[in-house]
């Protein structure tokens, strides 16, 4: 978790947004208190509500940039996910997949590879910058927590797309699963020597498998205009001059443009 | 604070009860309302859908009840007042945002238009049967604040009230409405903003080093701050000390919950609010809330036109309960008469209350329909020749029952 969080500060950094303007809703990787430390606001919401309350957010104060990070996301959350994706609201969505429950003792998740843990699980796993891609997110990555630097270039990146944006990162999970599974090395190294960054590959080819290397990098960079881009028009042209329109003028000056 | 003459739409209207809801919630000063449309509260939706852009209020219809509730809650913490309104199936989804407000003490108003249930039960029509949920429906211990208007003026002015007393308290408030009184129109009178009180939000105005998010001020609800002010806030749904950082000793436990709790509790005198009419000498009282009272006006009339002595008691908020009034005509009557519209929620609370002093009858309806008056003015004349003092809640047997359940009922062919 703490690469994680020192990948965060460097991408806001390099984002070039004020810290203060920023707002983490977080689910299950309950973020230790130190994440106040880099100074933004944190709310930890019930499991896989956090995108759904940085909707609420996002559209109280315009003004905000809004990062949920979440652990719950295809299972509690995977309605809120694909809604936010389908109505592009503003929300910078980082995926942490330890591919477990870590919490209650290491339960399955639907991101868990089929024959990863003991008695194996035998469903397929999501493929999140897949599932992102195709709801209509405008920016899709995956990093392991190593690749910290790649990680916060993407944050930076996202930060400053209109729209939905995900970034999947591969963390480690619980000790005692790296034993069953004879994982015997250090597993951040695992993930990150079991990797291969492959920007601008077609997101349908990158399902996570335990025989085949990880494909990381940058999958999705497109435009597509934002909710409250849809909601001011929209009434706008219904209401004419008695709708004042929604939060701060929009801002093109963000990187991205280019479909991948 | 006076209210915002952009936000009051000053008129005499003949509405609803679902409309002049909204109205009132633009009123009080709300600006987000997330939502999931469902019956029969759909038409409080539409009027803050409609009206809402007018004044600078957003909406966004939520892929369900689950996101609704907890955008609202994100919203509330970004700054502006904010509501959500469902009815029974989009309640019961509810139940757990509406815990995560209570122990973040997040200021929100939600409007349950009740319609009959369990589960899909009748969408159209109303019932009176989530009084309990709105009191222990989600988990752990917490209080909040429901209010039962009967008519659609009252719908307007408790709207405000609703939200007056959300951010006075920082808890959860219920309108908890009904079908009847949602869809009956009835002239309504929106007065000019300047006789409109609205209560702003306790924000925290010191510099923010100092701020600690959960330091209660001495009427226990402590200061808020909103998002994006560089308070680098860190709210959990854990039990947490002040700062708002998580703790799991049992002495914070008991600390936390215990003042969660009495925040409403010992403030419960400024927040209940309860009409009295006819109560001295009275031989039976008849407590009611909601549609229910409209309705038992005429069964009280029927009854007094017999010589019987009987009172009312109408409960406007209907939780925090008024436990100590309750306590106090029991010693003074002969019994309590509680017309309901399910099969027994508010009455135990007034049997409770009444520690056997008086005689407790519970008038019930199945939902789908309102009382006949003339049960309730049945039971209430009962209740004045019993000369016995019987334990427990008495169950009045209804005309309508006596229908469905003595064979007087065929099934439709």
């Amino acid at each position: 978790m703490n690469s994680i969080i020192s990948a965060l500060s460097k991408g806001i950094d390099k984002s070039g947004i004020d810290r203060k303007k920023i707002s983490v809703p977080s689910d299950i990787p309950f973020m230790p208190e130190i994440i106040r430390e880099i100074g933004v606001d944190y709310f930890q919401t019930p499991r896989g509500r956090a995108i759904a309350f940085g909707t609420g957010l996002k559209l109280g104060n315009p003004a905000l940039k809004v990062m949920p990070v979440v652990g719950d996301l295809m299972t509690l959350g995977g309605n809120h996910f694909v809604h936010g994706a389908k109505r592009n609201m503003e929300l910078l969505v980082i995926c942490v997949n330890n591919f477990i429950y870590k919490k209650i003792g290491g339960k399955p998740v639907p991101s868990t590879p089929a024959a990863f843990s003991a008695y194996s699980t035998f469903e397929e796993p999501f493929n999140f910058p897949h599932l992102g891609n195709s709801c209509g997110a405008v920016y899709t990555a995956r990093w392991t927590a190593l690749h910290i630097d790649e990680f916060a270039e993407s944050i930076a990146e996202a930060l400053n797309k209109h729209g939905l944006s995900m970034i999947e990162v591969i963390a480690p999970g619980p000790n005692y699963y790296t034993a069953i599974n004879n994982i015997t090395l250090d597993l951040l190294n695992f993930y990150y020597e079991n990797s291969v960054i492959k920007n601008g590959e077609d997101p349908r080819n990158i399902g996570i498998t335990p025989d085949e290397k990880i494909v990381v990098g940058k999958f999705t960079d497109k435009e597509r205009p934002t909710f409250i881009d849809t909601y001011n028009a929209q009434l706008s042209k219904v209401l004419g001059d008695k709708f004042t329109p929604h939060g701060p003028a929009p801002e093109r000056t963000g990187s991205g443009g280019k479909n991948a | 604070m006076k209210a915002n003459p952009k936000d009051v739409l000053t008129g005499t209207y003949y509405i609803d009860g679902d409309v002049a809801c909204g109205y009132g919630a633009l009123a009080a000063g709300c600006k987000f309302v997330g939502g999931y449309p469902i019956t029969p509260s759909t038409e409080a939706f539409e009027t803050i859908c409609r009206k809402g852009p007018l004044v600078g209020a957003v909406f966004i219809q939520m892929e369900d009840e689950l996101g609704s509730m907890a955008a609202v809650l994100g919203a509330v913490w970004s700054g502006v007042k904010s509501m959500t309104i469902t009815s029974g199936p989009g309640y019961s989804l509810m139940m757990e945002n509406i815990g995560f407000a209570a122990m973040l003490e997040t200021p929100f108003v939600l409007l349950n238009i009740q319609r009959g249930g369990p589960s899909t039960g009748v969408p159209t029509k109303t019932g009176q049967a989530d009084m309990m949920q709105s009191r222990w429906g989600s988990h752990g211990d917490y209080e909040l604040i429901a209010i039962s208007p009967e008519s659609p003026q009252e719908m307007f002015d408790y709207a405000i009230k609703a939200f007056n007393l959300a951010e006075k308290y920082r808890c959860p408030v219920m309108i908890m409405s009904d079908e009847c009184v949602g869809h009956m129109t009835e002239k309504v009178v929106i007065p000019e903003a300047d006789k409109i009180e609205v209560e702003p939000r306790r924000l925290f105005t010191g510099p923010p080093e100092e701020y600690l998010p959960y330091k209660p001020d001495p009427d226990l609800v402590p200061k808020m701050a909103k998002a994006g002010d560089g308070f680098k806030l860190y709210i959990t749904g854990l039990v947490h000390d002040e700062r708002g950082y998580p703790v799991k000793d049992e002495e914070y436990k008991s600390m936390y919950v215990k003042r969660l709790v009495d925040k409403i509790r010992l403030n419960r005198d400024k927040i209940i609010e309860i009409r009295e009419e006819g109560i001295d000498n009275a031989d039976v009282i008849v407590v009611s809330y909601g549609i229910s009272s409209r309705v038992a006006i005429k069964g009280v009339e029927i009854a007094r036109k017999k010589g019987i002595k009987v009172g009312t008691l109408r409960l406007v908020t209907v939780w925090p309960f008024p436990d100590e009034r309750i306590t106090e005509l029991a010693k003074k009557v002969k019994a309590f008469v509680v017309p309901e519209i399910n099969y027994g929620q508010i009455v135990f609370e007034v049997a409770r209350c009444s520690h056997g002093q008086a005689n407790v009858i519970l008038v019930p309806h199945g939902g789908a329909g309102v009382h006949n008056p003339n049960d309730i003015a049945d039971a209430i004349e009962n209740a004045a020749k019993e000369e016995k003092k019987i334990e427990g809640v008495v169950e009045y047997k209804t005309r309508l029952e006596k229908l469905v359940f003595e064979g007087g009922l065929k099934l439709k062919e």
